[in-house]
């Protein structure tokens, strides 16, 4: 039995590292550590609501779109606030620019070195490549182009990003055809073009990305001119074929030689979403991706899910404050002891959903549309698993490759939506609605922003006294997927489905950084 | 330059996938963004091209949302992919390296054994709570890392406003113990020169001129960029001018026109936003100009008041972000400038508004609007001490 440490886990957003035992070939235990605490929710006291709105998004620099949103629906939530019809669509169309980023980048430029090898494309045949492309229907790039410059890159001698990295390990799909890596490796370029196409979107409606202005509580400050709405809605139609006529295809041509995927990586087999993309109606069940709360053992069915239902825990990371509040009134006083497995070990609480852990992310919230009768969902998951040789079987899903399947197939989904409502906000606007913001002026009360980032679940939890902040509390998606062991012992999602991982070469676990990575943390 | 010169550039450039025309383009922003005329443009072609191998270069996180990685991914041109794989070697970065684990950290490890040869870009706070727990790398502690990478550099440039000076990490009460890059080094008596690069995150097209300055055109050898950084060591080309000065909002402003409530017909005219907040007078950035985001917009254009996000202590000074900046008689600091007050004295930076104030209250410009803030405790303290530091 072997302890394999892998910190800095790279390729990610933020600072984390994992440990896994490797026993006869396969992972038997795990442990995720998150490795930074900076303390956002004691530096949000004492300031004003909307104050939150800018400061919590700087937790994440790759979702703050979805950290503003839900700090401003929990000051709505708590001062009865009601955003106008228009805000609603602009803040939709903001997340989706988000989300369609957030995907693209996580695909390509996060992950495929996991399952693309760079150096094998070296050998790729460029006419073969073409006829590839084509078969596979994926988006045909110059080629010959790409391998030139990858050639006199690696000519140079300097490896830049991929110095030290483990080109040739033998998880790599040894029957691949170098041709798939060359498109791989041409797409990973085109990736960078296309999230910062979707960050433009983001840009001029919330000024700029990371970290964006104009979804303050009452609404937002931002009000479309017909340039503007065509400038949008160009740049959502490139994405949207981009995604369909590149991303999917390549998802699809990549998979089957990683269904072996399918067979591990899924964990517990609990599932949260609260739901992301209001309708009308601003409820959790009826939004585009519904929340909902899905146990596998118990079933493939869905059941509502309450934030009252949360809890954290943490005898097993650095804090001294009690375990087993709910966030509502959460703390989280700081206490370093020391690095240890079997005691504490992460700077990330055990958060719990009517005691168990919970993943979050874009496989729970197609899941939980697809059980919860999302059309267009279950439509593109069910062609998706007919493609892979899976039709009607959707609990192949709970695996390493459904978790990867679900981001993309999710990318799809947000991307044709965010062309109809592109459509709605022109339709208002023609319409003549210009209200954007709703004044208000309640300086009391306690509220929840229970919201989606594209990592996954994720709450705002605040109280206002006096105009004031007098609590706030975070439950983000990392902390639910990197969650540590809670009092009861129980591993967090992510260590949890480590937990059966194949690894060739236990010096260099690549399979291992796949499933740590497929979370998206 | 010879016409020949030029063919062998733009041979290089096509063999690397890269067309003349874009290529011009991007050396004509850098030029731009360094204050030097177009005719610099072959010169900087040249200097980009001509180095036949790659400037060494590490990325680190500190105490970090990864933003300012983010941002730089959103470069335009040249775009990212340009930057690590045809200018720099980008040979470790927490969120773009193939490698994991001790593989990457090794790769950073032989980085910082070539003394003087690499820059160290660093993004993120400086993380002293816990002992230096507060982040972990590797099994060690962030500024065991940071310590360990900063005397080799030839230079550290400090990425957004957190590797500046904390940033938001630093806000009161500062729960981890954060501070800026420089200030950290100075107390460990490490003398690697510091480049800071605030707001949050930075913009990556100041992150490009930087390197186009610093090292491609030779003037960290000359010494030439220390006389190209303020006070603060922000390049002085970047860092001078208030965002109010160039605001496209300005003609508004000086007209009177300004939008006092959100949900207005003002607003939607695109009045001057003073009154419901901009911290624009007191913001020392070129955002106006350089924009963001591939240059398509930014944040006052998209209706949102500045929340000055480059000044120093920028959430303990600009916050409540909606209120207008509270107004402070000016501290006593010797013959400073009016115009530079604002930059110099971080800690109450609304000096430099107050006297622009003496102007605007004559002219009743400063009625309506979000309510003036109180002087704080703490603005009075650092009164006290004179200096605002």
């Amino acid at each position: 039995m072997a302890r394999r440490v892998i910190d800095p886990l790279t390729r990610i957003e933020g600072h984390l590292r994992f440990e896994v035992e490797v026993e006869d070939g396969v992972v038997t235990d795990a442990w995720v550590s998150g490795s930074l605490y900076r303390g956002m929710e004691k530096i949000l006291l004492d300031r004003r609501p909307s104050d939150a709105f800018y400061v919590s998004q700087r937790i994440c620099g790759v979702c703050p779109i979805s950290h503003g949103h839900a700090s401003t629906m929990a000051t709505e939530d708590a001062l009865g606030i009601t955003i106008p019809n228009n805000a609603r669509i602009v803040r939709n169309l903001i997340e989706a620019a988000q989300y369609i980023h957030s995907h693209i980048l996580w695909f390509y430029t996060l992950a495929a070195l996991d399952y693309v090898d760079p150096v094998k494309a070296l050998s790729a045949d460029i006419a073969d490549t073409y006829a590839l492309a084509q078969a596979a229907g994926t988006g045909v790039s110059d080629f010959g182009a790409v391998a030139n410059r990858l050639q006199a890159f690696v000519d140079g001698g300097q490896l830049s990003i991929f110095t030290n990295g483990w080109f040739g390990h033998p998880a790599y799909a040894e029957d691949m055809p170098a041709e798939l890596h060359l498109i791989g490796v041409a797409h990973y370029l085109e990736a960078l073009e296309m999230q910062a196409r979707a960050n433009e979107i983001v840009a001029i409606m919330g000024g700029k990305f990371p970290h964006f202005m104009t979804s303050l509580p009452g609404g937002t400050t931002f009000i479309p001119t017909e340039q503007k709405l065509d400038d949008i809605l160009f740049r959502f139609l490139e994405l949207n074929e981009w995604i369909t006529n590149t991303m999917i295809p390549d998802t699809l041509a990549i998979a089957p030689f990683y269904a072996g995927a399918f067979e591990y990586g899924g964990g517990h087999g609990n599932f949260l979403s609260w739901g992301v993309f209001n309708d009308e109606s601003f409820e959790g069940v009826n939004r585009y991706m519904p929340s909902g709360v899905i146990k596998v053992a118990e079933g493939l069915t869905v059941a509502d899910a309450d934030p009252a239902n949360v809890t954290e825990d943490v005898g097993r990371a650095w804090y001294s404050s009690p375990s087993g509040l709910n966030p509502s009134v959460g703390e989280a006083d700081a206490e370093w002891t020391d690095y240890d497995t079997d005691d504490r070990y992460s700077w990330t609480k055990a958060p719990r959903y009517d005691g168990a852990p919970m993943e979050a992310g874009p496989l729970s919230r197609m899941l939980v549309a697809y059980l919860r009768g999302v059309q267009p969902v279950q439509e593109l998951v069910d062609g998706a698993l007919a493609a892979l040789g899976a039709a009607g079987r959707p609990e192949i899903l709970v695996s390493l490759l459904g978790r990867v399947a679900a981001r993309n197939l999710e990318a799809k989904i947000v991307s044709d939506w965010s062309l109809e409502w592109t459509n709605e906000l022109i339709a208002a606007v023609a319409g003549g609605d210009s209200n954007y913001f709703q004044p208000h002026s309640v300086d009391a009360g306690q509220g929840n922003g229970m919201w989606e980032a594209p990592r996954g679940a994720l709450g705002h939890h605040i109280t206002v006294e006096g105009g004031k902040i007098a609590r706030y509390q975070v439950v983000t998606p990392s902390t639910w997927d990197c969650s540590s062991r809670d009092d009861d012992g129980v591993r967090g999602p992510m260590e949890e489905a480590l937990i059966g991982t194949p690894i060739i070469d236990p010096e260099r676990p690549l399979e291992a950084c796949r499933v740590a990575r497929s979370f998206d943390p | 330059m010879a016409h020949e010169d030029h063919d062998a550039i733009y041979d290089l450039l096509a063999a690397r996938g890269v067309s003349r025309r874009d290529f011009l383009k991007y050396c004509g922003s850098i030029a731009a963004l360094l204050g030097l005329s177009q005719s610099f443009v072959p010169e900087i072609a040249r200097a980009v091209n001509q180095a036949a191998r790659l400037q060494p270069a590490v990325w680190l996180h500190g105490g970090a949302c990864t933003g300012c990685t983010e941002s730089m991914a959103q470069l335009g041109t040249p775009d990212i992919a340009t930057v690590v794989l045809d200018i720099l070697s980008l040979e470790f970065a927490d969120t773009l390296s193939m490698a994991q684990g001790e593989d990457a950290l090794a790769a950073a490890e032989a980085v910082f054994e070539r003394e003087g040869e690499y820059i160290l870009i660093y993004e993120g706070a400086v993380m002293k709570g816990f002992e230096g727990n507060a982040l972990r790398v590797g099994g060690m502690t962030g500024l065991y890392e940071l310590e360990h990478a900063a005397p080799g550099a030839a230079a550290i440039v400090a990425v957004g406003s957190c590797a500046v000076d904390g940033g938001f990490v630093m806000a009161n009460p500062n729960p981890a113990d954060a501070t800026g890059v420089q200030a950290y080094l100075e107390e460990k008596g490490i003398d690697t020169p510091v480049i800071n690069l605030p707001t949050c995150p930075m913009n990556p097209d100041w992150v490009v001129a930087v390197i186009v300055d610093v090292l491609l055109l030779g003037s960290l050898e000359t010494g030439a960029i220390l006389d190209k950084l303020d006070r603060f060591n922000r390049p002085k080309y970047i860092f001078s001018q208030t965002i109010h000065d160039n605001c496209p909002r300005r003609g508004h402003f000086e007209n009177g026109n300004f939008v006092t409530e959100f949900g207005t017909e003002e607003e939607a005219k695109g009045y001057c936003l003073y009154k419901v907040g901009c911290k624009g007078p007191q913001t020392y950035t070129n955002c106006p100009i350089v924009r963001w985001n591939r240059k398509v917009s930014w944040c006052v254009e998209s209706g949102a008041p500045c929340i000055g996000c480059g000044s120093l202590d920028w959430v303990d000074v600009g916050a409540p972000f909606l209120n207008r900046h509270r107004d402070l008689p000016l501290p006593n600091i010797g013959n400073t400038q009016p115009s530079t007050i604002a930059g110099v004295v971080a800690g109450v930076a609304a000096a430099g508004l107050a006297v622009h104030g003496i102007g605007m209250k004559a002219t009743g410009r400063t009625s309506g609007g979000a309510p003036y803030e109180e002087m704080k405790e703490r603005d009075r303290k650092r009164m006290k001490k004179g200096g605002g530091e």
